[in-house]
């Protein structure tokens, strides 16, 4: 394998400086002392301080944890079973459904956005359930975590060689005791990864949270862009900052985490 | 799979004719609580809890502090930045999270037909007599029956002067290529934002006249391309204290506290004329805390607390109890207290029934040309 | 001992176990059940409440019902209060040509970079890929408005616009359409680059090397050695961004001001300061029209190649 030439050294050095602009900026400004968002003025570490004092914004913070960890948890487990299944076994409908399956995946997140509005409009009509806020964010971010965290497993199921559970069989044990104590020990990085997957796509999604929010339940992306459209506050960069830190580390530690499998390069 | 095919699109077809049964029966207007009537003040049951929605930057955080403290309560405040917006929301089943919201008086009649709002019981409001006299019984609400008056204002230019290469008080800044200040914003909001264009061309701001709202969305895209594009109130003040634009349009208000800020900037409303508004507190036709709601309103129509949120915001006090404590400086500012000569020339925005498809249609052409 | 494959019955034999398809069945049901089960109810039934919601009428104060109508597609395409006007229809263009303009840059970007990666040392690819990764997973929302700081009036990126005469000083170079590109390629580029690189990972090499000693030069190469091997990591890329970026509507909206109003600013506003439900579902019925259509083509021409490569 040759080496890379100059011009391609160059061209990703751009993209990748093109990449990191947006986020180096807004640590860089968090930092800012300029009152509106104006051109830098000063160092200081206020806008952090702010960001401690502000009820709203502990409230959102805590929102979106609660939303990311709630969702994150069913999504897993159900997502998990969904690639087991859809990698094991055979049922009627089985393609078409696989097919739908990729539907939150690809679909632009403002229908998807709209069409859980609708539906749990609908329900609150008929039935007086589901009330906008926390619960009906939490069912619709799970609903567009399933897939990606059954792509992961299922991929991951492609690999695991059937010969483990056939002798786990053969010895005895039943479906749900393989899959306790067998498969699921060898499929754990890739949950593992299915579930930071899951939880980076809860804390990052603005468009459905936005749509299916309830007073009290704002989160922080929806919180920032109330924040942005209002013209931009230093302590909102400095807020940013910190989720983009949090995105970072888990980032760095789900890749880490799955890397050990990996004989490709992959990621 | 052609079985297959065929049951899905069965199936679909059931769950579609579902669908419609039950989207249509989605928007009967709730009855409004109707116990308005002679029955004397009621005490309010169970601990205090307060969801506020409200325009950002309208209210003055001491405030909910000493609600709070009076009555041993917990406020949370929710923010918006239109009038539409807000409506959209409470349409789509908010009426029963909030238990105030704050809309613009053009705004009361839809809300009123869509059974959005809770009727008020006066009993328990007695600070209602403090209303000045052009704000009981308005057009909007027959007696008072659903609002309470909150502020009043404007609306109009805010711009930064040394920035500003024309400074003329009038709408041509905007509508004008020749007299462009610099980078400017519109205002976000339908109504008022056509209000302000038909107040320019010489037409009523409410009126139903097609060609005339053709001309208003005409002179409106042209100025939109030339713009930065359209920004709530309180979005464009900012912008503007920080230098990202050199003009847009504000509430009155928003501006004032502006200039305080920044003695550079100015506000004022174009010879011309232009669009009046009275915001207005209500109570959502679910809301789960109507008595403490009524306590709120008559809260702030109490004399001091009204002057300390008109000292707060700027804006003009509805409330001639309040009068007598509000800043002698504002009192004395035209930007919050229109002399009484130019306010003939200024129309308050109101509810076009009907009419108001055209609006909204209007509105959508400019946004998405 | 059980090896797999069919007995005479029908009966598969695998992993060890006599898989009945009545076995399976039931399996899938516990397993496969309930998240299909979750996706349909919380999705795919919304989604027809949708199509259901484009058909009924908005009534004058913003209240939704009978009679079913076709109106909200005939106003979708042109034709409304005010006379014949192709409004939406150059919307939903606008779109398109916007989705199909930033898979176009993307690719333009991301090909170079793929193939850059590619040729990396092992331990160097690691840490490429892990640096394509981080923005792709830092929220979108914050990145975005990040530009609007980059590209405000005093930025270097503003007086760099000076100088080239393409605004004038103290200007914004946002809200513009170019602004709006920037923003939609740093937002969909990861999602090109990451299919696109797996494909090249699995690159046989020796094909272009054997081209080359054939005497092919470079573009020939391009052409015929590598690209038919890429292709279906490339077009698994491109649909992941074009599909999503024909709905996107948070770049173009803190990006492109009010002067670019695309296919989702047009549904958020009917959900919000328009309070048109019908006319909003209508509109985001003809953009997931053209997702449904995409998709069932992707689907026909790629095969099973490609859903791995999406993996």
């Amino acid at each position: 394998m040759r080496k890379p030439s100059l011009p391609l050294w160059l061209w990703a050095g751009v993209i990748f400086v093109f990449l990191y602009a947006p986020i180096a900026v807004v640590i860089v400004y968090s930092f800012n002392s300029a009152r509106h968002g104006g051109p830098w003025q000063g160092f200081t570490l206020d806008w952090y301080a702010k960001l401690f004092d502000s009820r709203e914004k502990i409230e959102a913070a805590k929102n979106t944890l609660v939303l990311g960890l709630a969702s994150t948890g069913i999504a897993t487990v159900l997502g998990t079973l969904l690639g087991y299944g859809l990698s094991r076994y055979r049922f009627p409908g089985k393609k078409l459904f696989s097919r739908l399956m990729y539907i939150p995946v690809v679909i632009p997140d403002i229908v998807m956005a709209i069409a859980m509005l609708m539906f749990f409009s609908l329900l609150r009509d008929r039935l007086g359930l589901f009330e906008l806020g926390m619960t009906t964010m939490i069912l619709a971010h799970v609903t567009f975590q399933i897939p990606f965290v059954a792509i992961v497993i299922r991929s991951r199921m492609i690999g695991i060689d059937p010969a483990i559970e056939e002798a786990a069989r053969d010895l005895g044990a039943s479906a749900a005791q393989t899959f306790r104590h067998v498969t699921l020990p060898m499929i754990l990085p890739a949950v593992v990864a299915g579930a930071m997957l899951a939880f980076t796509l809860s804390l990052d999604d603005f468009v459905v949270s936005f749509f299916t929010t309830g007073p009290g339940a704002g989160t922080l992306p929806i919180l920032i862009y109330a924040s942005v459209k209002r013209g931009i506050t230093p302590d909102i960069n400095a807020l940013s900052t910190l989720i983009v830190l949090v995105s970072v580390i888990g980032t760095l530690a789900g890749l880490l985490l799955e890397r050990p499998r990996r004989s490709s390069g992959e990621s | 799979m052609q079985t297959q095919n065929r049951r899905l699109l069965a199936l679909s077809l059931v769950a579609f004719a579902l669908a419609v049964g039950a989207c249509t029966k989605a928007q009967e207007p709730a009855a409004a609580p109707a116990d308005a009537a002679a029955a004397g003040p009621t005490e309010p049951v169970g601990p205090c809890a307060l969801n506020i929605f409200i325009w950002s930057e309208y209210l003055d955080p001491e405030i909910p502090k000493a609600f709070e403290k009076k009555y041993n309560c917990k406020v949370t405040i929710d923010l918006y930045e239109d009038n539409e917006s807000m409506v959209a929301k409470l349409q789509a089943g908010a009426t029963s999270q909030y238990d105030i919201v704050v809309p613009g008086n053009y705004i009361i009649p839809s809300m009123i037909q869509l059974g959005l709002l809770a009727e008020l019981r006066p009993a328990n409001i007695p600070n209602l007599a403090n209303l000045d006299d052009k704000f009981v019984n308005p057009a909007y609400d027959p007696g008072n029956k659903y609002t309470a008056a909150y502020q009043w204002g404007t609306a109009g230019i805010y711009l930064r002067k040394s920035a500003a290469k024309h400074q003329e008080r009038t709408w041509k800044l905007l509508f004008d290529p020749a007299l462009q200040p610099g980078p400017f914003l519109l205002m976000d909001s339908p109504r008022e934002m056509l209000g302000m264009v038909l107040k320019w061309k010489g037409y009523s701001a409410n009126t139903t006249d097609t060609a005339q709202l053709k001309e208003a969305a005409e002179v409106l895209t042209a100025a939109k391309k030339r713009s930065q594009g359209f920004e709530g109130g309180v979005g464009g003040k900012n912008k503007v204290l920080g230098k990202a634009v050199t003009a847009s349009i504000v509430y009155n208000g928003d501006a004032v506290r502006g200039m305080t800020d920044d003695p550079d900037t100015v506000y004022f409303v174009p010879d011309e004329g232009g669009i009046l508004w009275v915001d207005n507190m209500a109570i959502p036709a679910k809301a789960p805390h109507r008595d403490w709601a009524e306590k709120w309103i008559d809260f702030i129509l109490d004399a001091q607390v009204g002057a300390q949120l008109s000292n707060f915001n700027q804006y003009a006090t509805p409330n001639k109890a309040a009068r007598a404590f509000i800043t002698p400086a504002d009192l004395a500012n035209p930007a919050i207290y229109p002399p009484a000569d130019f306010m003939s020339k200024l129309e308050f925005v109101n509810d076009v029934g009907n009419a108001s498809k055209l609006y909204d249609e209007i509105w959508t052409q400019v946004k998405s040309k | 001992m059980a090896t797999p494959g069919r007995s005479k019955q029908g009966v598969e034999v695998r992993f060890g176990e006599r898989l009945t398809p009545a076995r399976q069945i039931v399996r899938s049901a516990l397993t496969s059940g309930p998240g299909i089960l979750w996706v349909n109810v919380f999705l795919l039934v919304p989604l027809l409440a949708v199509i259901a919601m484009s058909f009924l009428t908005r009534g004058s104060y913003g209240q939704i019902g009978l009679p079913l109508t076709f109106e909200n597609y005939t106003r979708l395409a042109g034709f409304g209060a005010f006379g014949f006007d192709p409004l939406y229809p150059l919307v939903i263009l606008r779109s398109l040509v916007l989705a199909a303009g930033t898979t176009l840059v993307c690719l333009i970007a991301g090909f170079p970079l793929a193939y850059f990666i590619v040729q990396l040392k092992p331990r160097a690819k690691q840490i490429a890929l892990t640096l394509v990764v981080i923005p792709f997973w830092t929220n979108l929302l914050i990145r975005t408005y990040a530009w609007q700081i980059l590209l405000g009036p005093e930025s270097l990126a503003a007086r760099l616009g000076t100088a080239l005469g393409l605004v004038e000083a103290g200007q914004p170079l946002y809200p513009s359409l170019g602004a709006v590109y920037l923003g939609m390629l740093a937002a969909y580029l990861p999602f090109l680059v990451l299919p696109l690189y797996s494909s090249f990972e699995k690159l046989d090499w020796s094909i272009a090397e054997a081209a080359m000693d054939l005497g092919a030069d470079a573009p020939r190469v391009l052409r015929h050695a590598i690209l038919p091997q890429v292709l279906p990591g490339m077009v698994a890329g491109m649909i992941l961004v074009f599909i999503p970026a024909v709905g996107q509507f948070v770049i173009p909206d803190l990006l492109g001001g009010a002067r670019t109003v695309l296919l989702g600013n047009a549904i958020q506003q009917q959900f919000g300061s328009s309070r048109d439900w019908p006319f909003g579902a209508a509109i985001a019925f003809v953009g997931m029209a053209v997702v449904m259509i995409g998709l069932w083509y992707y689907a026909r021409t790629a095969g099973s190649d490609s859903e791995e490569a999406l993996l």
